[in-house]
């Protein structure tokens, strides 16, 4: 079932990222309610009040009217617990956080277009619940005396409910000879949210000029409290066609009528003071809420006004004038169009040298690879600044694991203290997609194995709460990340237990390893140390696939572990996935890449040091027996001539040495990795393929898989 | 979409192209490029259909033999063969063909239903057949022309 939205795809768009932003800023603002910094409390309150409020507006904007309930529901809460007129407890925050995993179903369905039903209607009685037990526990003494005062200064007309400073506004207003007008608008009886619907006609409105105040005021419609109509009183030169059929255009909305504002109108009333005052600030502030509503209404870009300063609903909007929003593919696209330009240069050079060897040296053929040289320059810097641009804060991958870790704790009855260093380290957005699995998985581990019981904890003089820190950092051309508990440690006895009695190594050859070599077992395929399975972890996945996973992406995984201190797993990735260095050579037909971070050696050795150990080619290399691939078998080229020589390139995975027979070697170069493309899918044995210098395409060995197929093959 | 009962109406513009002596067709909405055969690389493991992946203006873009794919006889390549680039699923996709002859525009309810006396392709290939001064156009069904049975995919163990 569609969702019938009241929007255009371009507005769904801006709706969606924008969405998004705010979903997450949220959830990052209550995780860090829920650690009860004091101190920070109530600035994170009012950004969450923030962002429901403009998540209220936008949603209401596009006619998602469950969407605009659920978020006006938070709102109130919101708004009693900033006024200090309800207590935050954790129960408040867990329906918070449940609302917010509705508001993304929800979310997902209009990217989707697909109505899958989610109900709101539970979330909707708790949060009333909850409101009204502030109504109960404080019998309400703030709450009355706002209601009472916005009755008083009520009376029929909006211009008499104006204040003090928003008659003085108007009043210049009129005097600089701008338009100043009142537009009542009606709302259908059956009208099921008049709130959203006037909450909409200010936004509306807000097109055309300044809103100045309305009747109800803009705080009282927050509050829900509207009847069949409002008024509103705007500074703006639009004719009344205008802005009538775009108020009419407005949902449950029955009648529009305008009339001028005179002078004669402002003329001051007997306000008191001290009233004034207090409803001076008041406006402001919600001037500032609107201006922001407005902003997000569907006109993506420029910031609107003195409100944006007050309104920082999430931290990246005061970079918005820095910054563009630019589809990914547009940056592929870019990078696959430097990669043509390089390519063109090299044949340029090639067609230079070749014109120069027809006609001769001269002035005319040296500007032309001058040019040439410099054209190589420009490309090579170009696909610099490319590279750059697809680099990301590995902030947009850590940002989802605080409520993931606060969460598994939650499960598994541990108290878990989790800080995140250097979130503003950059990576590449290829490896910031991939790495995320692997990290999870370690971070589920610290969680689940890792962290003790808080009792436990406790009977070991460590503080009841774990600390688990992950953590990025550069170092040259890598990056570092760690992940590291104060837990239990990995216990290598434990381990070697473990490992005999899963029958991975004889008892025999456990008593040799070292303490590093048993740590190290965890990471052997079938091995899994957790006591019972849990939800968390125990799951069929093991260490052996996360550090598969790292070695693909050219990286590699330590272990540093002490008994009852703790454990650090320490993760060293290239900052791209895009370019490696690899080494290429000739099978059969086609010329191969191998990633250079798994070459070890070449050897150019004569065939007739290649023996036969049970159907398997080996050599001996340096006093070790070293099984043999013949990468056209494997790769089903047609075999080759015998030759007196042969070219072995020696790789290694997970301490494991193979070598690679292959025609002949070309030499190391950066390659830039592209995907082998989704209609064929992925391929064992390889993991892309790249564009090489002379236009054609060369394919990029995925080493572990290979030497893991190897290596199966030669244990059956 | 919008446009279905429109473009019943409608003139249809089709790619021509020859493989194996029959005249072939392709809606030309589909179609992004036509261009010379380019250096292939065969990727090892993949059905023999795919004839590998070629430099697309920069970009790795799979190459389909149309011969094998419809299982017709195999024969060498010569200075007519053609790498037709269609949109696949957001992706690029050459088809290799014998030949390409010109672009025909037709109308939309020329195009009958495929009748069983075109053996060489199986049915399920095939939209329609239009016919012409030139003789008979198969237009192909690109969706199924393109579609890859699971099978064919080798599925690598991840994270999950």
């Amino acid at each position: 079932m569609s969702l019938n939205l009241n929007a255009s795809p371009e507005d769904l768009k801006v709706f969606l990222e924008e969405a998004e932003e705010l979903l997450q800023a949220v959830e990052e603002d209550l995780i860090r309610l829920e650690k009860g910094d004091q101190a920070e409390a109530d600035g994170l309150i009012n950004e969450i009040f923030r962002a429901a409020h403009t998540l209220k507006g936008s949603s209401a904007t596009i006619g998602h009217q469950r969407m605009a309930e659920l978020t006006h529901a938070m709102e109130n809460v919101l708004d009693l617990l900033r006024k200090d007129e309800l207590e935050l407890t954790s129960q408040i925050i867990d329906v918070l956080l449940e609302c917010l995993d509705l508001l993304r179903v929800m979310k997902d369905d209009i990217a989707r277009d697909e109505d899958s039903g989610a109900n709101h209607g539970p979330l909707l009685e708790r949060l009333k619940e909850i409101a009204a037990d502030a109504g109960r526990s404080l019998p309400g003494a703030p709450a009355l005396a706002a209601s009472g005062s916005a009755g008083q200064a009520a009376p029929a007309g909006a211009a008499a409910g104006l204040s003090e400073p928003e008659r003085a506004r108007l009043s210049e207003a009129l005097a600089r000879g701008e338009r100043v007008r009142t537009v009542r608008i009606a709302f259908s009886d059956d009208c099921p949210m008049p709130a959203v619907r006037a909450f909409q006609a200010v936004v509306a409105l807000e097109q055309f000029g300044e809103v100045i105040a309305s009747l109800p005021s803009l705080d009282e419609i927050e509050r829900e409290q509207v009847q069949g109509t409002v008024e509103i009183t705007f500074i703006g030169p639009a004719p009344d066609e205008e802005v009538t059929s775009a108020l009419a255009a407005i949902g449950d909305v029955t009648g529009v009528s305008l009339r001028a504002v005179t002078d004669a109108e402002l003329a001051p009333a007997g306000t008191s003071a001290a009233a004034t005052a207090q409803a001076g600030p008041q406006t402001a502030g919600n001037a500032a809420g609107e201006a922001v509503a407005g902003n997000d209404a569907g006109r993506a870009g420029g910031a609107r006004g003195p409100g944006d300063g007050g309104a920082k609903a999430t931290p990246s909007r005061s970079l918005a004038s820095h910054t563009v929003r630019v589809d990914v593919r547009l940056l592929d696209n870019l990078m696959n169009l430097v990669g043509e330009l390089v390519i063109d240069r090299t044949r340029l050079a090639q067609i230079i040298a070749q014109f120069e060897a027809k006609v001769g040296a001269s002035d005319l053929t040296q500007e032309l690879s001058r040019t040439s040289v410099h054209i190589g320059r420009v490309s090579a810097d170009l696909q610099e600044e490319i590279m750059k641009a697809r680099m990301l804060p590995v902030e947009n991958l850590f940002k989802k694991f605080p409520r993931m870790v606060r969460d598994l704790a939650l499960k598994a009855g541990k108290e878990i203290d989790f800080t995140m260093i250097g979130q503003e380290t950059e990576l590449d957005r290829s490896m910031i997609e991939e790495i995320g699995d692997p990290l999870m998985h370690l971070l589920r581990n610290a969680v689940d194995h890792g962290i003790e019981a808080p009792a436990e904890r406790a009977a070991a003089a460590k503080p009841r709460s774990g600390r688990v820190t992950l953590s990025a950092a550069h170092e040259e051309s890598h990056i570092i990340i760690t992940v590291r508990d104060d837990g239990k440690g990995i216990d290598p006895e434990k381990i070697k237990a473990a490992a005999v009695r899963k029958g991975l190594i004889n008892a025999d050859a456990a008593r040799r390893l070292s303490d590093r070599e048993a740590i190290n077992l965890i990471f052997a395929p079938g091995f899994s140390t957790a006591e019972r399975v849990s939800e968390v972890s125990g799951r069929g996945v093991g260490m052996d696939v996360v550090r598969t996973n790292i070695e693909r992406l050219s990286g590699s995984i330590e272990i540093e572990t002490a008994v009852g201190v703790g454990t650090t797993f320490r993760l060293k990735l290239p900052l791209t996935l895009a370019i490696i260095k690899a080494l290429l050579v000739n099978v059969g037909a086609n010329i191969y890449c191998l990633p250079l971070s798994s070459v070890t050696e070449t050897l150019h050795t004569h065939s007739s040091e290649v023996s036969t150990v049970k159907t398997r080619e080996v050599i001996v290399n340096r006093g070790q027996v070293l099984p043999l691939v013949r990468l056209r078998r494997l790769f089903g080229e047609p075999e080759a001539e015998r030759q007196e020589y042969i070219y072995i390139v020696v790789v290694l995975f997970d301490g494991e040495q193979v070598g690679l027979v292959v025609d002949s070697l070309i030499g190391e170069q950066e390659v830039v990795i592209k995907s082998l493309t989704k209609y064929i899918g992925d391929v064992p044995g390889l993991s892309g393929a790249t564009i090489l210098g002379d236009g054609r395409v060369g394919l990029i060995v995925d080493v572990p898989s290979l030497v893991q197929t190897a290596t199966a093959a030669a244990a059956n | 979409m919008a446009s279905a009962a429109v473009s019943a109406e409608d003139d249809l513009r089709l790619v021509v192209f020859r493989l194996a002596d029959e005249l072939y067709g392709l809606n030309i909405v589909n179609v992004e490029s036509i261009g010379v055969l380019a250096p292939i690389t065969r990727v090892p493991g993949t059905p023999s259909y795919i004839s590998g992946i070629i430099n697309l203006r920069g970009r790795v873009t799979p190459v389909v033999d149309l011969r094998r794919r419809l299982g017709l006889a195999e024969a060498p390549y010569t200075d007519e063969t053609r790498i037709i680039v269609v949109e696949h699923e957001d992706e690029q996709i050459g088809l290799l063909v014998d030949a390409v002859s010109e672009v025909r525009t037709t109308a939309a309810t020329e195009i009958e239903p495929p009748s069983a006396l075109i053996a060489d392709v199986g049915t399920q290939y095939i939209a329609g057949v239009v016919k012409a001064a030139g003789g008979l156009v198969i237009v192909l069904e690109l969706a199924q022309v393109l579609r890859r049975e699971a099978r064919d995919r080798v599925k690598r163990e991840r994270v999950s």
